[in-house]
């Protein structure tokens, strides 16, 4: 075996590991959100399949896998079947950069392998960006290629949102690549090392100064435009059920619904790591280093980095089914005008204060 | 806008008492559901269920043939064809007693309407069934309700109620609310 195939496969396991956790996620994801929004409305959520209906994912996929795969008699062919791929590959592709535990190399077959990260890149930020932009891609097509009213519509507002409130969860980002100096997702979360007051939602700075630094508007913004962007309510005009039948994926049904669907939960668990990655410390307890090193066990230390990582994704995943359960739909015009005159100043404010504090107050 | 509004928009204040609202209502977490197959609700005492014809206690029909039951009917559920009892010219029965329960909207007015407490309604509910013709019921159908939801005859006057439609019931076999 040359080295060039081992090292391919070696890529091919760590992303098969990769994409088994995310899906995984997402089957529990689909039945916690149901079960979580149920006991929130007095209802029970699903009962009926397993126990406590603890196997409705399974249920709901064997379903979508045998139905029908309805293609409409207007569509667009190509288009049609493109669209969920696209927005499914974008959405899993994203995971790529996220660093689920500690930055620790190992050596196997003579080579250094990264285990709890896929790609180690030096842009992994900007690398996530570009990829949550391409995501529109897929809705705006699947919305177009349906040759149906509801899904242009769904589609076009889609476009209008992601590109407003991408706009504010690039700038909410600036103030913390400003605190860390560099673009990696792996070295952002190293420098939140040191315990809760050194995560960049409070930015203390290493000396243990008062945290003038603070991120926590920037973590506000961050939050709601990235509800924002993976179309969830209250944003979720593209899928507005009371006006849209479905939205962009009115027309799709089958295996290809089930592609949108899981994308749009794998969005939501992608900006739950990047948030967590970049505001809340990652991989970092909230002490400094680990209880496990302390009682000499160094080797394990990185399941309890693994473990708080876990925590503080599931926390977000919480506040999104949180949210669901709480509030209406946005108005059109409501959700243009909070994006761009309320979130985009905030934003802008922020970089300049970070920067300014920056400058006065160096870390 | 004053200073406090201002704080309360700036803290998202608003937004955080709907949420401490849904927060408290997982945590102090009580369905209101019924699992229905399951577990069944308890029907109220006058409760209008399916129709029934009765018997008297030595298992005579009650049903004179007196169509006031068809006549009060405002969705023309019944018909009833009325005959001489034989040997018996001064007595009448219903010889055929149809009853069409696919219009039938359970007012209860053909009970009311029953000189003779003939008709009674019953607690069953759960008659959703594949073909449309099973709801057409002919009289040895009603009676056989009649008679597995009534299977005490004799007279209960401390379980009578104003509110019930009929006399002549009994609750005792059924589900009773607590207290």
């Amino acid at each position: 075996m040359t080295e060039i195939s081992l090292r391919l496969a070696v890529s091919f396991a760590q992303i098969l590991a990769e994409m088994s956790i995310v899906m995984v996620t997402v089957a529990t994801m689909t039945y916690f959100e149901r079960k979580i929004l149920g006991w929130m409305q007095d209802r029970m959520g699903p009962m009926e399949v397993g126990p406590y209906g603890l196997l409705q994912p399974v249920a709901d996929g064997i379903k979508l896998f045998f139905k029908e795969d309805i293609i409409p008699a207007g569509a667009n062919r190509a288009m049609f079947k493109l669209a969920p791929v696209l927005t499914m590959v974008i959405a899993m592709i994203g995971f790529a950069v996220i660093p689920f535990g500690p930055d620790v190399s190992m050596t196997m077959f003579g080579m250094t392998i990264k285990p709890f990260v896929v790609a180690d890149i030096n842009i992994g930020v900007l690398y996530i960006l570009a990829i949550a932009s391409i995501g529109a891609y897929g809705i705006i097509l699947g919305g177009w290629a349906s040759n149906s009213k509801y899904s242009l519509l769904g589609g076009l507002r889609s476009a209008a949102q992601v590109i407003s409130y991408e706009l504010n969860v690039g700038l909410a980002i600036v103030g913390v690549l400003l605190l860390a100096g560099t673009l990696s997702l792996v070295q952002i979360t190293e420098a939140q090392a040191g315990g809760f007051w050194h995560w960049f939602i409070w930015g203390g700075r290493p000396d243990g100064f008062f945290p003038i630094h603070t991120q926590i508007f920037a973590f506000v913004v961050f939050v709601i435009s990235a509800v924002a962007e993976t179309n969830r309510i209250p944003f979720d005009l593209p899928e507005a059920e009371s006006e849209l039948v479905a939205g962009f994926f009115t027309e799709y049904s089958g295996m290809r619904f089930a592609f949108y669907v899981t994308a749009e939960y794998a969005n939501m668990l992608l900006v739950s790591c990047v948030a967590a990655s970049l505001f809340l410390g990652g991989w970092n307890a909230p002490y400094p280093g680990t209880i496990l090193e302390y009682i000499g066990l160094e080797q394990l230390a990185w399941i309890e980095h693994i473990a708080w990582f876990t925590v503080k994704v599931y926390f977000f995943l919480f506040l999104f089914i949180w949210l669901r359960a709480t509030l209406p739909r946005l108005r059109y015009d409501q959700l243009m005008r909070f994006g761009w005159k309320v979130m985009l100043p905030i934003a802008l404010g922020n970089i300049v204060i970070t920067a300014l504090t920056l400058y006065f107050f160096p870390r | 806008m004053t200073f406090k509004a201002w704080i309360k928009t700036i803290t998202l204040y608003d937004l955080l008492v709907g949420m401490k609202t849904t927060m408290s209502h997982m945590l102090h977490y009580k369905p209101i559901t019924l699992q229905y197959p399951h577990e069944k609700r308890i029907l109220p005492d006058n409760y209008r269920g399916m129709l029934a014809l009765l018997r008297y206690e030595d298992g005579v029909e009650k049903c004179v043939g007196c169509d006031l039951c068809e006549a009060a009917c405002p969705s023309r559920v019944i018909r009833v064809v009325s005959a001489e009892v034989p040997d018996e010219p001064t007595k009448r029965y219903a010889k055929e007693y149809y009853m069409d329960m696919t219009r039938c909207l359970f007012c209860g007015l053909c009970v009311d309407a029953c000189p003779v407490d003939a008709l009674g309604m019953t607690r069953e509910f759960e008659w959703s069934v594949y073909d449309k013709r099973q709801l057409h019921l002919n009289k040895e159908q009603l009676l056989a309700i009649g008679d597995r939801s009534f299977p005490v005859r004799e007279k209960q006057l401390e379980l009578q109620h104003p509110n019930v439609a009929f006399f002549n019931v009994a609750f005792k076999h059924l589900p009773q609310k607590p207290g």
